[in-house]
């Protein structure tokens, strides 16, 4: 008993040196004015004016509110003036908020002939909310999973590196290799984040194989369905921030959408499967596989929820606003969640594909006998 | 024939095929959770208390996704109330960061979809992003949960009589197996959803600063690793649901 003591007070040293640091650091992004090039100022007063009652064509009542606020730059040139700006919300906030003390903004300034400043809100800063989540997240996958969360994170850092890059190459390229660009990618993801995991081994091969295989048919059914169905019933015109031609995008945000599913059934597949064939050597190929389609099958349906739920949920503000529009829920429907619906059934026809995939690659490989 | 019905025929056929029965029960829970999700929204539309509808259509959510997940009566009851238990850590840590945010509805970048659309709908957009960020969060919970709740069912169906004091070691190094999986499936969903936008900050030169700051980025990255933290939470208190339910257990006997 006596050993575990000190253990534990070290545990606390760590967590409150991590309260410290994150503290810290959410205090720095309050106070990162100067970083921005654009003026940043914080509301040191805000006046509230009366409330104008509105209804909409569709008998929606909602209020429109107008505050004065008075704001401290913060930032450039126009450091520790203060000055007036208006702002006007509702009572949905659909694109608009009603802003309050303390908090800090973007602003838009311009020199009037008579040299009185003029402001104008253009957003929210929204860093310090930011950084304090992503610190909680980090801090909490290091303190529980110590070296192999790590390793997690640098996978999705690299990931995210490599990611900002093929965007960089797509707009160079003005959106003509769409396709090319991201399958490429999705290889190089796939490869990177199971050799972080897995390290160079047979293990990770394997792994490798069945996530390309799995998404690869995915894709390929996707494709055919979509070109003897003559894509009826989808609208690839209503997809959102589209600033290129719209179906390579899909299917390049597909073909990443199942790639980490996909990738997350193979290794938990074959992972059982090696530790199966170190326990019981004498194993056979075909008991091998059945046990492969058995870890892989109580596994699919939650695997599916999960990104069936973060498409659909998704949608919720449009689907909202399309509903109290007036529209029928058919047509919201369509308009809204069909392209959400589309990428977490081919996700979830890659995670399928991916059982028998794991299964057959890794009784194939781990011959009857054998000692790895 | 549309698309999505041939869509939905083809992962019916293979669910059936490589998971028989529990490949059928997983398809009838994807069913089930999306009439859920429309019911939400659809009760949302018609200006029900949105966090009120959206709890109890999260509670419904989890214990399909779990009890039609598994068919272990101590890997499902134990999974379902630690995620019920999750979600309700989440949700504690949900409404203060959406406040402070203000991600809710729309940014600029959506302008061209909203042409024509009246925006002063009578709905709070931020009980809505609110529900949003708790639905996208419970497979993710779901899912670790049974995958831990199976893992020390398996462990101590192995060994019976493991200390409870052990089972916190093991829970963690069932934990481990799983999170570095799910972190990616989290992390794909989100590169994936939003390429678009992405080529569209690009595009359109935004700058760092702009980038970090907006509504609609900020929105899905709060929303990736809200549910990234449910699924980290979910390993100890799946763990101790298990211990209490085991000590419990082994009192009456």
């Amino acid at each position: 008993m006596n050993k575990i003591q000190p253990k534990y007070q070290a545990s606390w040293l760590t967590i409150i040196l991590v309260i410290l640091l994150g503290g810290l650091l959410c205090w720095a992004t309050q106070h990162d004015a100067a970083l921005y090039q654009t003026p940043v100022g914080q509301v040191i007063k805000v006046t509230n004016q009366k409330k104008v009652s509105q209804t909409d064509n569709f008998h929606n009542h909602d209020f429109s509110q107008k505050q004065l606020l008075k704001v401290r730059i913060l930032n450039g040139h126009y450091r520790n003036k203060v000055l007036q700006v208006q702002n006007t919300f509702s009572a949905s906030n659909a694109m608009d908020q009603a802003y309050r003390k303390n908090q800090q903004l973007f602003l838009n300034i311009q020199k009037k002939a008579n040299h009185k400043l003029q402001g104008t809100i253009t957003d929210l800063k929204r860093d310090t909310v930011i950084v304090f989540l992503s610190f909680l997240a980090i801090s909490l996958l290091l303190l529980t999973m110590k070296f192999s969360g790590f390793m997690a994170l640098l996978s999705v850092l690299l990931n995210g590196v490599l990611f900002f890059l093929a965007i960089k190459l797509d707009v160079w390229l003005q959106g003509t290799n769409i396709l090319l660009i991201f399958g490429i990618l999705a290889f190089v993801f796939a490869g990177l984040t199971l050799f972080l995991v897995l390290g160079k081994t047979k293990q990770m091969l394997v792994t490798f194989g069945a996530t390309i295989l799995g998404t690869v048919g995915a894709v390929i059914v996707t494709l055919l369905v979509l070109k003897f169905t003559h894509e009826q019933g989808l609208h690839f015109e209503t997809m959102e921030y589209v600033t290129q031609n719209p179906q390579p995008v899909f299917i390049a945000e597909t073909i990443l959408g199942s790639l980490g599913a996909v990738m997350d059934e193979s290794t938990d597949i074959i992972s059982s499967l090696f530790a199966l064939h170190r326990e019981t050597p004498n194993i056979t190929q075909r008991q091998l596989f059945l046990s492969g389609r058995e870890i892989g099958k109580s596994i699919m349906g939650p695997l599916i929820n999960v990104l069936f739920l973060i498409f659909m949920a998704d949608t919720f503000g449009m689907m909202v606003l399309y509903l109290r529009n007036g529209d029928s829920w058919g047509y919201a429907f369509t308009m809204n969640m069909s392209l959400g619906m589309v990428q977490s059934l081919v996700s979830g026809i890659g995670i399928v594909l991916a059982i028998p995939a794991a299964s057959w690659f890794a009784s194939s490989l781990l011959k009857r006998g054998d000692r790895l | 024939m549309s698309t999505i019905f041939v869509l939905v025929l083809i992962l019916f056929i293979a669910m059936v095929l490589v998971g028989g029965l529990q490949g059928l029960k997983s398809f009838l829970s994807l069913a089930i959770n999306f009439v859920l999700i429309f019911l939400t929204v659809v009760l949302i539309g018609l200006n029900f208390p949105i966090l009120g509808v959206t709890l109890l259509n999260a509670v419904i959510i989890l214990a399909v996704t779990i009890y039609l997940g598994d068919d272990n009566p101590l890997t499902t009851e134990t999974a379902f109330y630690g995620s019920v238990l999750v979600m309700v850590l989440i949700v504690l840590l949900i409404v203060p960061i959406e406040h402070w945010a203000v991600v809710q509805g729309f940014g600029n970048e959506n302008t061209e979809d909203l042409e024509g659309m009246s925006l002063l709908v009578g709905i709070k957009f931020l009980d809505v992003s609110i529900a949003t960020t708790i639905l996208s969060s419970l497979g993710a919970i779901a899912e670790a949960a049974i995958a831990i709740a199976a893992g020390l069912g398996e462990i101590l169906s192995q060994n019976p009589d493991l200390p409870s004091a052990r089972l916190f070691k093991d829970g963690i190094s069932v934990g481990k197996q799983i999170i570095g999986t799910t972190f990616n499936t989290l992390f794909f969903g989100f590169f994936g959803g939003f390429l678009g936008l992405f080529i569209w900050f690009e595009r359109l030169n935004y700058t760092w600063g702009e980038f970090i700051n907006n509504k609609i980025f900020v929105s899905e990255l709060l929303m990736i690793l809200i549910s990234f933290i449910g699924v980290i939470l979910t390993i100890p208190v799946t763990t101790w649901v298990m211990e209490v339910k085991v000590r419990r257990k082994r009192a009456k006997d």
